[in-house]
């Protein structure tokens, strides 16, 4: 929620204290939006139903949300710099069926077939998404494509291979063998720790980490600096395609272990795994104030705006509302987010000359 | 960190290579896009996408069938697009197809590519999903929807003692055979006065879209009983949602598939309906390859194959979407 770019709180101007106290108010209002949409998401629909704001379902709701979270603070990373990535859901799904492959039929090798360990598998799912990643970032930066075409075609590449691996076909049962010794996949989506979903930790953790990247390290300073303006950037010494490739890994890192999440849940991997998963997650950073245009954003706000999208799903689906009514309302929300946001800009430029 | 990442790069790389190279070995859609005949010796088969095993079932029957009666295959996946459906079937157009099978898009939608293949003297055989329109098609071989739907309503009821608060997943809305399955299910359900549905959500026909659609479901109506899914993919995923949330729930599905049958033998799922996928492309291929050489149909337009029930008692004896002695 906390705009790294927004200059501090000047001292009131002498003149027109009143009306800049009102304009300082709503902006708060409007930085925190977010936080507001949310509250009163839970507000509304609390009212409606009495089984919304239950330990259970709010466990439930927030175990929904990690999916989404996860692969939105992804692409977050991607957006910061100015680039987008349209692959994520892709890279969900082909890391889905790898895992899935590997846990159900095994890896072919000469002279027979050899089984992984859960632990094995689920670093190989996240390998094949970092490599995924990487392919995007080099083509962004060595080839010079634009990000948005490098990643469209990388959604049906990846989506492609993702059929390839079972020719189309479902891996139905994850559970493995102790012969084998591969079971435990159930461990990461089913089976909680403390009361919690194990997936609501691993999103806390990511979510940590990446709040800790982007606000407390160098390489955090570096992704805003290439975003806000790469050639000022390249100037001032960093290696603006490093830092691209690397938020390319951390993104297809992220959608990866998000398809892993989903894989372990269902117990099955299919290939068409989180098929346009990339606009949800894309949805929730503009929600959460990350400006498409690069260099702006946090990822707090991205895991709230995923929390809203999630909420308000899960709520129209619990009240009982149709399919089509929950597509409406749920772009209807992210269109005004954006327009608030671009109320925001203008209050924050017109706060800014009054007091220069 | 280094000597971690060389082990696990060429480890990943290594894995992908091995299962596409694994999979890829069946043969169909891939190898026939190259392999142009001269004469009309090609039967196009397209279906929504195979990642159902339904459809899987539909294509590999249909292209066996055909490869055994001589014919060159192309098969094609529409994904529920109308108009990828007709893109391919003007790519079935420009290779002089000799006959279309097609489980096609959409009843409405999908009219004008299949009179446009017709104006081109392609003759088009519909499987598993009609259209409204009679004249256009050749055939239209269908499983009885409506018959098999009230089959797995009265299971459902029976398996619910007639009473009880239940759950319906429906399949996508824009595909014919949602709306005629759910209208199958109600005809029997709603004359059972104590079976009250209390939730109605469309999860698309995907597995990962219904097992959150039942978690939350089952957060507002924690009384439920039953749930009765459109297709055995949803039916998948309210199981995996029923099993996580550790509930004593009726699921029942639609379709026959694999994994719900060997589900229900398990004491998982309770029932499906089987609709005899591979039985109906392998008549769609001989009416195809009757039609090719006689010049015209061998049997009314429009066929309707009954659907079997599939609970505990036979499950065992069905394999690939046919029941043993049927």
């Amino acid at each position: 929620m906390i705009d790294t770019k927004v200059p501090a709180p000047a001292p009131p101007a002498a003149r027109g204290g009143r009306h800049d106290t009102l304009a300082r108010a709503a902006l708060l209002l409007l930085r925190g939006r977010t936080l507001v949409v949310l509250v009163v998401l839970v507000i509304f629909f609390s009212a409606i139903s009495s089984e919304y704001l239950t330990q259970s379902n709010l466990i439930l709701m927030t175990k929904h949300v990690a999916i989404n979270a996860i692969l939105a603070i992804g692409v977050t990373f991607v957006i910061l710099t100015g680039g987008i990535d349209l692959s994520v859901g892709s890279i969900a799904g082909l890391s889905s069926m790898v895992a899935g492959g590997l846990l159900f039929t095994g890896l072919h090798v000469p002279g027979g077939t050899v089984f992984f360990s859960v632990a094995v598998v689920v670093v190989i799912g996240i390998v094949v998404g970092a490599l995924v990643g990487a392919v995007n970032g080099l083509l962004v930066t060595r080839f010079k494509v634009a990000p948005f075409i490098a990643t469209l075609g990388m959604l049906y590449v990846a989506r492609g291979a993702a059929q390839l691996l079972s020719n189309g076909g479902t891996f139905p049962d994850l559970a493995g063998t102790d012969a084998r010794g591969n079971t435990g996949f159930h461990v990461i989506g089913v089976d909680s720790w403390l009361g919690i979903p194990v997936a609501v930790w691993i999103m806390v953790v990511v979510a940590a980490g990446a709040i800790v990247l982007t606000t407390k390290t160098p390489f955090g300073r570096r992704i805003f600096a290439v975003g806000g303006n790469e050639r000022a950037a390249t100037l001032a010494g960093i290696r603006v395609n490093r830092v691209k490739i690397a938020v390319y890994v951390l993104s297809g890192c992220c959608a990866a272990l998000a398809g892993l999440l989903l894989t372990s849940e269902l117990g099955a991997a299919y290939p068409d795994t989180a098929t346009t998963y990339e606009l949800n997650a894309i949805a929730a950073a503009v929600l959460g104030g990350t400006a498409l245009a690069g260099g702006r954003g946090t990822i707090v706000g991205t895991v709230m705006g995923a929390f809203v999208i999630g909420f308000l799903s899960d709520g129209l689906v619990l009240v009982g509302v149709s399919t089509f009514w929950q597509s409406v309302v749920k772009g209807a929300v992210i269109v005004l987010a954006v327009v608030t946001e671009q109320a925001q800009q203008r209050l924050q430029s017109g706060l800014a000359k009054r007091v220069a | 960190m280094n000597s971690m990442r060389r082990f696990l790069v060429p480890a990943g790389v290594a894995a992908l290579l091995a299962l596409s190279a694994c999979s890829s070995s069946s043969d169909d859609s891939s190898g026939g896009e190259s392999a142009a005949p001269a004469a009309s010796k090609l039967i196009v088969v397209i279906t929504p996408s195979p990642d159902n095993v339904f459809f899987k079932a539909e294509q590999d029957a249909a292209a066996a069938e055909a490869k055994k009666l001589g014919y060159e295959t192309l098969v094609l996946s529409h994904d529920d697009d109308p108009t990828k459906q007709s893109q391919e079937i003007d790519t079935a157009i420009s290779r002089k197809a000799a006959a279309i099978i097609l489980d096609n898009a959409g009843a409405d939608s999908s009219e004008a590519a299949i009179q446009r293949a017709k104006d081109n003297k392609i003759p088009t055989f519909l499987i598993d999903r009609e259209i409204n329109k009679t004249g256009v098609a050749v055939a239209q071989i269908v499983s009885n929807n409506a018959q098999g739907a009230g089959l797995g309503g009265q299971e459902f009821a029976k398996l619910m003692g007639n009473k009880g608060e239940y759950a319906e997943l429906t399949g996508k809305a824009t595909d014919t055979n949602a709306g005629v399955r759910s209208q199958g299910y109600h005809g029997i359900l709603d004359q059972y006065p104590d079976m009250k549905m209390v939730a109605q959500q469309s999860a698309n026909w995907d597995q990962a879209e219904a097992l959150q659609k039942t978690q939350t479901i089952l957060q507002a109506h924690p009384a439920i009983k039953g749930i009765i899914a459109g297709n055995d993919t949803m039916a998948l995923g309210a199981w995996a949602a029923v099993q996580a949330a550790k509930k004593d729930i009726v699921v029942v599905g639609f379709d026959g598939s694999p994994d719900v049958v060997n589900s229900i033998t398990k004491g998982g799922i309770k029932a499906t309906v089987l609709q005899p996928a591979s039985k109906i492309s392998q008549m769609a291929v001989q009416q195809a390859d009757e039609y090719i050489k006689n010049g015209k149909a061998s049997q009314p337009e429009k066929q309707s194959i009954d659907c079997v029930l599939v609970n505990a008692d036979n499950a065992a004896s069905v394999t690939d979407f046919a029941v043993a002695g049927s």
